[in-house]
């Protein structure tokens, strides 16, 4: 074995070792002997570099800074999310279809009819949809009662209310799909309706009775917004 | 109790401060950071060659190790997971900068970072004579590609197969480049040694 021999396998024997070949060149030659010394002492002084150096005061300083701004953030963030805590209110619909139901599961019973309007309407203030029944009957008591006001007689006859046939045959005709479907739930439905009848009855006769109660006729168009809700649901058109 | 186990000043053994630093604790961060920063500063002084660099490398390693210690399972020593992500963190940095990391094919090698053979008249050995500092200003002196390969296996004791794996080269062109690092860090050495002999 030569010198250019054993020194295209240099990279081996510094890292493993050499054959008995090997070996025996390097004994006999002094450059080989003196390469493969030099790169095993380089290689050996290099471990003792691991580890060796002192970082700067500034590194842990500048660590520490950026470790206060991140805490700082993160308590803020969470400070914001504690405030989102109970702030949205529910419609007024998931209440209405959960309680509905609960009923039709006979999971809970009939109300008693609150002798208090106010107390059962309260929870029945929806805006988005105004039956234009009622607004057409409140419309037509204001101007009736306008027209008792003022000189001019004008013959404005309060609007009535769907009538009570006409409300009839419609409740009529929704247990009737009620029960062509589901016979069982079809009583509860008309336990929901005779009530739900009873209040709007109650609220009209308030309306009539004092046309600028404003209370009065919310009262009266939640009760409207309760007796379309119960034709959704016993329609199959509840909201989502 | 060794440094290892022991995190310097508050008494923490490691694993409490890293339970406790995965749990926000600043104590426990500093604490760490104690245990471990001459190794990761030194990791980086010795892969840049540049103390601001190597700084700013630390600190980025250690703000990195912070934003991840939550995925660290113990699956292997805090240490091996803490080095290796500092190594991945200077390896970018010289990516970032153009610099080559995986260490140049022997075709695109310049001939003036190519060792030279050592095929002529023996000279004085280096054996007995490197001392740390002058090793030091060699590995400083090594074109970048060399010195990643040479630091990664000498000084930080990473096996070829893993530094493939981490630069991203195939294990014989580790080989390869190690073996041409060290002989060109001879060659410097040698050289600083002729020029100190040679001042009066």
């Amino acid at each position: 074995m030569n010198c250019a021999e054993f020194q295209r396998v240099l990279a081996e024997i510094i890292d493993g070792g050499g054959s008995a070949e090997q070996e025996s060149h390097l004994e006999s030659c002094s450059t080989c002997s003196s390469l493969v010394s030099d790169l095993k002492a380089i290689s050996g002084q290099a471990r003792a570099l691991q580890a060796s150096e002192e970082p700067s005061p500034r590194v842990w300083q500048a660590i520490d800074r950026t470790l206060q701004q991140w805490q700082s953030d993160l308590d803020y963030i969470a400070e914001q999310a504690r405030t989102l805590q109970a702030t949205e209110e529910p419609s007024p619909r998931v209440w209405n279809s959960l309680e509905i139901a609960l009923r039709q599961e006979g999971l809970i019973r009939q109300p008693q009819r609150a002798r208090s309007v106010v107390s059962f309407f309260e929870r029945w203030r929806m805006a988005w949809l105004v039956p234009v029944a009622a607004t057409l009957l409140v419309a037509g008591v204001i101007l009736s009662q306008r027209g008792d006001q003022g000189g001019t007689q004008i013959a404005v006859r309060p609007q009535s209310p769907p009538s009570q046939s006409t409300s009839t045959n419609d409740d009529q005709q929704v247990l009737e799909a009620v029960a062509s479907r589901t016979p069982a739930a079809r009583d509860t439905y008309a336990a929901n309706l005779r009530n739900v009848n009873a209040y709007i009855h109650d609220a009209e006769q308030s309306v009539q009775a004092d046309p600028n109660d404003e209370e009065a006729q919310q009262y009266l168009m939640s009760a409207y917004e309760q007796k379309a809700m119960i034709y959704d649901m016993a329609l199959d058109r509840s909201l989502p | 109790m060794t440094d290892a186990n022991k995190a310097r000043g508050d008494g923490l053994s490691e694993a409490e401060a890293i339970e406790r630093a995965k749990q926000g604790d600043a104590e426990a961060f500093e604490a760490l950071y104690n245990l471990h920063k001459r190794r990761v500063y030194s990791l980086c002084l010795r892969m840049t060659a540049n103390s601001a660099e190597a700084e700013d490398l630390t600190q980025e390693a250690f703000l990195q190790l912070f934003r991840k210690i939550g995925t660290f399972r113990g699956e292997s020593a805090f240490s091996t997971w803490l080095h290796r992500m500092s190594v991945n963190v200077v390896l970018m940095r010289l990516r970032k900068k153009g610099l080559p990391v995986v260490p140049l094919e022997d075709t695109l090698e310049t001939e003036d970072e190519a060792p030279k053979k050592e095929l002529g008249a023996p000279d004085p050995a280096l054996a007995g004579s490197v001392d740390r500092l002058q090793l030091q200003r060699a590995i400083e002196a090594l074109p970048p590609g060399y010195r990643s390969i040479f630091v990664l296996h000498d000084v930080e004791g990473y096996e070829h197969n893993e530094i493939a794996e981490l630069v991203g080269c195939s294990i014989g062109n580790s080989k390869s480049q190690l073996h041409k690092a060290r002989m060109k860090l001879r060659e410097l050495l040698k050289t600083s040694r002729a020029e100190k002999a040679a001042k009066p």
